[in-house]
């Protein structure tokens, strides 16, 4: 019997129904949005990375010595992303660089319509001068951040050498969306069972091709490979 | 996690759609889940169904995913094989105890690096 007027015709309202073929993304609504952030970037004539990690990796460590290197030749801007508080902006501030926080309230990852937001913020602090590099720190989290596009042209993730060489292999998604890995905290090695060859390793089988840099931010050790990194990718 | 703000994306698609074809009920959903795409298929389904309640017109949508089987590239032959994440049920033991990482079945190596796969979308909609 047909629940809806209770007739006895079995499926009579659904003599209408019919069937759409989509095919679409499911994350058509983001991938608009981020290719819409990237082309606002352009605009101000800028290139954004967006760098992804675990918690605790080093990401705004990196950024804090990125800025001292560069900041006398390239204007920077950082949107960080955090579950909660304002530390990081804070730090990347006390460098004298503009920075916008975002902070998601609980969500495990930046989307394109949250980085569109810190664009128009990040534009108003840099009353005039404009851009050349934008780096948006994500959420730290290895598994999430890996879907969204955020309008980046380059996607940084970071390992650090306390985690462990097996993370390339245990979070595939991430590391294969990746365009370059930085081992980070390398003055570390010593301490830890971690193997630069196994990570080097598991991380190309996964992308072949992968681009892999080492450095510690403490020491300073191969950190000036990072930074012809950024400049070859501002001159292009 | 970022399950749930998927399957809130798949509900905004589906109201779009829903008005733009001036349909009342959503009855049906098909979607594709890419191997590799880093979604969980039981959490993307729980948010989904935990979703779609708050909405009436697609309160009694049955969402059907497809899940295919993850394609690799063997780095050192070169040959592409289709090797399923798990064993049907009666291998079950032999999955246990089978060594990781899983290997070329034509060269038997171990440098098998996942093609394609990332794919999430929204194949169909059926609504009346």
């Amino acid at each position: 019997m047909c629940d809806t007027c209770g007739c006895q015709l079995h499926d009579h309202h659904h003599h209408d129904a019919k069937v759409v073929e989509v095919n679409r993304s499911l994350l058509e609504a983001n991938q608009k949005q981020a290719q819409s952030n990237r082309g606002h970037i352009e605009q101000m004539g800028a290139l954004a990375i967006n760098l992804i990690s675990s918690p605790g990796s080093g990401k705004t460590t990196l950024l804090e010595r990125t800025i001292e290197a560069l900041k006398d030749t390239v204007r920077i801007g950082v949107i960080e992303g955090d579950i909660e508080t304002e530390r990081d902006a804070d730090r990347i501030r006390a460098k004298g660089v503009p920075a916008v926080q975002l902070t998601t309230g609980g969500a495990c990852h930046l989307d394109a319509p949250m980085v569109h937001g810190g664009l128009h913020v990040l534009e108003h602090f840099a009353k005039g001068g404009g851009y050349d590099l934008i780096f948006i720190e994500n959420v730290g989290n290895l598994v999430c951040p890996a879907t969204f596009d955020l309008g980046e042209h380059r996607r940084v993730v970071l390992l650090s050498t306390p985690e462990g060489s097996d993370k390339p292999a245990k979070y595939p998604a991430t590391f294969r969306s990746a365009d370059l890995v930085l081992l980070t905290k390398t003055d570390l090695l010593p301490y830890f069972d971690f193997s630069v060859e196994e990570a080097v390793k598991e991380a190309q089988m996964l992308k072949p091709g992968l681009e892999i840099l080492s450095l510690s931010a403490t020491t300073g050790e191969g950190f000036e490979q990072w930074i012809d990194y950024l400049k070859n990718m501002l001159k292009k | 996690m970022h399950e749930l703000s998927l399957a809130q994306n798949l509900l905004d698609q589906l109201l779009d759609l829903a008005k733009e074809h001036h349909a009342v009920r959503i009855n049906r959903v098909s979607v594709t889940l890419g191997p590799f795409s880093g979604v969980v298929r039981d959490s993307f389904e729980f948010g989904f169904n935990a979703l779609k309640q708050s909405l009436e017109i697609a309160r009694g949508a049955e969402l059907e995913l497809e899940t295919p089987d993850p394609v690799y590239l063997c780095l050192d032959c070169g040959k592409v094989s289709v090797i399923p994440f798990s064993l049907p049920s009666d291998r079950l033991e032999l999955a246990m105890t089978s060594p990781f990482p899983k290997k070329c079945p034509w060269c038997c190596l171990n440098r098998l690096s996942p093609k394609g796969g990332t794919e999430l979308i929204l194949n169909q909609v059926e609504m009346e």
